[in-house]
């Protein structure tokens, strides 16, 4: 067993770690919406999907240079999110007392909104572009796989994309929620919406700039994720969002360090999966550090147990 | 004399007019679609056990559904086991699924407990594709006998048919007495409030695995007559979409009710279909049903409320003298 533990097996790892920065950057977003609704956004899935196209689109008609692709992408994430707020979130604040707030019904209205939502933007999204896998043009795609050797690894340049991406959306992310008003108040709205209310906190502004910050991030991962792996397809939003939502729920569903964290550990034991059991069994190890995570660490494994699970 | 009369007109639509009608069609897409149809009425009223009753919202129902096909299909074509024996065994199986899914995830509340299921459901779905030994992976099992059981040869359109609708009814008298028993009050208690029911010495974790044993039970069931009656199986059939579907099907009917869940199923089946002619639109169709349903009417196109007006009206002296002369209490 242990002549498995060569350079390959690292490689391997390597790889691992990329993919659990991929769920990283989707996770980052997903925690972020989160903490402050304390609602899961089953949409989120489709906005990294929407990143992916709004990239591809963007590439076809424009053609623009990478700088400008990455802010058309991220203008198309928010606009995206601020859509998916309005649609499926805003209508079931109408209440404001504290009970309705932390109801389950309106909880679980949400999720049955938003995950309505994600069928409709999946299924259209398929209808226009078909269900099949769309290649990235090559100008763009080939940029990410100059194969990069450090030693006797090789890591190509699109994994060193996703290690600088994660690093700055985190920094830019924790730099947001500590220096700045807008910040202040997403995590006034975080930790008690109502307070938040009665000291003067526009908490429907808040609601949306997180919505905003959230998906921004996440459509540039699609956008990322796509030119990386070469190929997007309508469904591409499931897999990684289920991850980041195992991620969220094991580090602690308002952790963003620790659902980090918990990304990278997932992505390095998919890789591992793989190598001892296949492909598809590894799809198998995520769900079961959920149910893991669910039963023995109901508050995650970096959370603070905040309430009832 | 009216309390009959629901009961009646259901029977009579199911047996006599739409058999008749389909035979006069004389076709057998119209046939298949009323089988798929009760199926689904099946599977929507089992959900509509755990999530409008009980309160449980479940993402990974298919699962249990998928499990009663492959069990079915399994015991009919390796070992050889009579239909009317592999429709019982299916739901067992799926029953006995559920109850060691129950076991870890029923202290789990609200959304935790949805993913949790969502998780689950996911990991039967992956199994069943990558365990090829078993379940020959993503080729599925083909040349499942049709419905044959104990000699009766019911592999025609018109037998199949009745049976379905046999068990369906059966399936719709079962659902209908729990959800409306003391059983089914105790269920709705914890529904509204579990910490609460706890308080008043219900057993909560033991109430939310038996109704999860019987709801599986009855996806169990459906997937066996699923795999008899198309002859086919496949894991792709029993996917998480699958699973939002009949959850969808419960929402649009209106959680908690069980006219609601034949409704959301009959439309959400029928309706596509009849899209057909502008396109393979089925899915589309169902996301934005369900989205205008949870935006404009939140209680479902026949909610619980509604329903169980409608079963006071039909049971109204027994509701009211049964009260009065016997002491209210959890029985």
């Amino acid at each position: 067993m242990f002549d498995r533990f060569d350079i390959f097996f690292v490689q391997q790892l390597v790889n691992g770690f990329s993919v659990g920065l991929v769920y990283a950057l989707v996770a980052i977003g997903f925690t972020l919406i989160f903490g402050v609704l304390n609602v899961v956004n089953f949409a989120h899935g489709e906005i990294y999907m929407i990143g992916a196209y709004a990239g591809l689109l963007a590439i076809l008609v424009l053609a623009p240079p990478w700088v400008a692709l990455l802010l058309l992408v991220l203008a198309a994430g928010i606009a995206a999110g601020i859509a998916l707020e309005r649609a499926a979130f805003k209508p079931f604040r109408r209440f404001r007392d504290e009970a309705s707030l932390k109801s389950k019904a309106m909880r679980e209205s949400t999720l049955l909104s938003s995950l309505a939502i994600s069928i409709v933007v999946r299924e259209s999204v398929e209808k226009i572009f078909g269900a099949d896998m769309q290649a990235i043009p090559r100008a763009y795609a080939d940029a990410m796989q100059e194969p990069i050797s450090l030693g006797e690894l090789a890591v190509a340049s699109g994994q060193i994309a996703i290690l600088a991406a994660a690093v700055v959306m985190f920094a830019t992310l924790q730099w947001i929620l500590k220096r700045t008003d807008i910040g202040l108040s997403i995590r006034a709205v975080a930790a008690n919406p109502l307070g938040a209310q009665y000291v003067g906190v526009h908490v429907d502004r808040t609601v949306i700039a997180t919505f905003a910050i959230g998906s921004g991030m996440g459509a540039v991962a699609g956008l990322l994720i796509g030119l990386y792996q070469g190929t997007i397809f309508p469904a591409m939003g499931f897999a990684p969002g289920v991850k980041a939502f195992v991620a969220m729920v094991m580090g602690g569903l308002n952790s963003i360090p620790g659902a980090v964290l918990c990304a990278i550990v997932l992505g390095l034991a998919e890789a591992v999966a793989t190598e001892f059991f296949g492909q598809g069994w590894a799809d198998l190890v995520a769900y079961v550090f959920l149910v893991l995570t669910l039963v023995f660490f109901p508050t995650g494994l970096f959370g603070a147990g905040r309430e009832r699970v | 004399m009216r309390g009959a009369l629901a009961p009646l007109a259901v029977a009579a639509a199911l047996f006599a007019i739409l058999p008749m009608g389909l035979s006069m069609a004389g076709s057998g897409y119209l046939f298949r679609l009323a089988d798929v149809t009760l199926i689904f009425c099946i599977l929507s009223l089992s959900m509509q056990l755990i999530t409008g009753v009980a309160g449980l919202l479940t993402l990974g129902h298919a699962a249990f559904y998928g499990i009663g096909a492959y069990a079915a299909a399994i015991l009919s074509t390796r070992l050889g086991f009579d239909a009317g024996l592999t429709i019982p065994a299916a739901g067992l199986v799926s029953a006995l699924f559920g109850v060691l899914i129950a076991l870890p995830t029923m202290r789990l509340v609200s959304i935790y407990f949805a993913v949790a299921t969502l998780g689950l459901g996911e990991m039967i779905y992956v199994t069943l594709l990558n365990w090829v030994s078993f379940t020959r992976g993503p080729l599925g099992i083909g040349d499942i006998p049709p419905l044959r059981p104990f000699g009766f040869d019911l592999s025609s359109p018109l037998g199949s048919y009745f049976l379905l609708a046999a068990l369906a009814a059966l399936c719709l008298l079962v659902v209908h007495r729990i959800a409306h028993s003391y059983y089914g009050n105790a269920l709705r208690a914890l529904r509204e409030d579990d910490q609460c029911a706890d308080a008043m010495g219900l057993p909560v974790v033991r109430l939310k695995i038996e109704v999860f044993a019987i709801a599986t039970f009855l996806a169990g069931i459906a997937g066996a007559l699923w795999a008899h009656t198309t002859g086919y199986v496949n894991p792709a059939d029993f996917r998480f979409a699958e699973s939002i579907l009949i959850l969808a099907m419960v929402v649009v009917g209106g959680l908690g009710s069980i006219p609601g869940a034949i409704v959301g199923a009959a439309l959400l089946i029928l309706l596509p279909e009849a899209l057909r002619a502008i396109g393979e639109v089925r899915i589309l169709a169902v996301g934005l049903i369900m989205f205008l349903c949870i935006l404009f009417l939140p209680k479902g196109l026949f909610g619980e409320v509604a329903a169980l007006d409608l079963v006071r009206r039909q049971f109204g002296a027994a509701w009211r003298g049964g009260s009065a002369a016997r002491p209210l209490g959890w029985r």
